[in-house]
């Protein structure tokens, strides 16, 4: 188990309620780091487990931002659901069978990017599509969704540091 | 070992289920785009699945229908030569010639019915794309069917007659007292014209006919035939009504909608 990941966790959930409040700078942009903290559970943990970890904190995020109560674990929960699928298809089972989790020392820096960024489309596709419920035309969630993932995947990389460390270092 | 890796997978994906019909249900909870969105496409369903179901139904039943509108056409044609006969009589020129002067009329197919429950509803083929709104009346040669409550672009969802949450102002006998007409949650056919003053007099086998007083069906719809009555609280009459709507049977009927319907409405504003 990684060391001191859930403190780092808890750490990440609060810097994602801090953007979710104060960072509204265009409609274009929606910043979150949510999925490659649910990516970086520790992969003992199931995907049972993953899956209520994410509902929950999910759930924290849109109870305490100015967000539609669900609806971000609504999107977040099938991040966790996919995780494990994820994990085997880019870095291959071994990390199953030896109960390792992945970091960018480990695995090289290409196949963590190619995770982050799938759990995020993942995500943002999900929570586009609901918070525009039907309404917005396709073009703009199209622009939405590339430029929230661009951003987003940036961010993310940037977590990586704390939430898959190097256990070599 | 590979039966336990099944059923944990199968344990995972019930779970994520769960989880996402909670979430989703928060959702539609919390915010009202999220809850027209779901109900739409609920009603797109109900309409598309479901209708698809009554399609065959329907087609089996062609030819009955096909005799009934043969018959309802037939006496169509007969008021039609008796009244071009009037008015050669009468030598009154007229241009208005529509049935419901200052309603919009639509025609539109009934594609799913519910009618064993408390709270039946109908779906139609026709949306906003056709000009349907929400608050209009559906009517038949029959009678009134039921209101429409949401639309979608190609599909209205209504509430029937036959439903708790609908009343509708009617007037008993040509120039009778008006009271509230709601379904009798028993019979198919079967209704109550409510808060009739006791100073109007009627006879059962009178016709009961819409009123006009609400903004949502034209004046003068016959809807069905007076029965028995019985006093409330010593104030006003309960009459049993037996309505001419054969909910059964109801597929094809007209979706009526009160031009003046937001302007009057504004007063209430």
């Amino acid at each position: 188990m990684k060391r001191g990941f859930w403190i780092a966790y808890v750490l990440l959930l609060l810097a994602q309620l801090l953007m979710s409040n104060y960072f509204h700078v265009t409609p274009y942009i929606f910043l979150t780091i949510l999925p490659v903290m649910v990516l970086c559970i520790p992969i003992r943990v199931g995907t049972a487990g993953a899956m209520f970890i994410a509902c929950a904190s999910g759930l924290v995020v849109d109870f305490l931002s100015e967000g539609v109560l669900g609806l971000n674990a609504l999107a977040l929960i099938p991040v966790a659901f996919a995780r494990h699928g994820i994990i085997g298809l880019i870095f291959g089972p071994e990390l199953f069978a030896r109960k390792e989790d992945f970091s960018v020392g480990r695995c090289g820096f290409g196949k963590v990017a190619v995770s982050i960024f799938l759990a995020l489309l993942i995500f943002l596709v999900i929570y586009i599509w609901a918070d525009g419920a039907g309404t917005r035309p396709l073009w703009f969630n199209g622009l939405r969704l590339a430029a929230s993932l661009v951003a987003s995947f940036v961010v993310s990389l940037l977590t990586l540091g704390v939430l898959a460390p190097d256990p070599r270092k | 070992m590979r039966g336990r890796g099944i059923l944990h997978r199968i344990v995972n994906l019930v779970i994520f289920i769960v989880l996402e019909i909670a979430m989703l249900h928060l959702v539609t909870n919390s915010a009202d785009l999220q809850r027209i969105w779901v109900a739409r496409a609920s009603h797109a369903f109900m309409g598309t699945v479901w209708g698809a179901t009554e399609s065959v139904r329907n087609y089996f039943t062609l030819s009955a229908e096909n005799k009934k509108l043969a018959q309802e056409n037939e006496k169509l044609q007969q008021q039609l030569a008796q009244a071009r006969h009037r008015l050669r009589q009468a030598r009154i020129d007229t241009t208005r010639t529509d049935t419901h002067p200052g309603y919009t009329l639509t025609p539109a197919e009934v594609v799913k019915i519910s009618r064993n429950k408390q709270h039946n509803y109908l779906i139609l083929n026709r949306g906003f794309e056709d000009g349907i709104q929400e608050k209009s009346g559906i009517v038949t040669t029959h009678g009134v069917v039921g209101i429409i409550d949401a639309v979608s672009e190609h599909h209205a969802f209504a509430l029937s007659l036959q439903n708790h949450d609908i009343s509708i102002s009617a007037r008993i006998g040509e120039e009778g007292g008006s009271g509230i007409l709601v379904w009798d949650g028993i019979h198919s056919n079967g209704a109550l014209l409510k808060e009739i003053p006791l100073q109007y007099h009627y006879q059962p086998g009178d016709t009961v006919y819409t009123s006009g007083h609400s903004l949502l069906f034209p004046p003068d719809i016959p809807l069905g035939v007076a029965g028995d009555s019985r006093v409330i609280n010593g104030a006003t009459n309960e009459i049993t009504v037996t309505l001419f709507q054969d909910f059964s049977s109801v597929r094809y009927v007209t979706v009526v909608h009160n031009d003046s319907f937001d302007e009057i409405e504004g007063f209430k504003e």
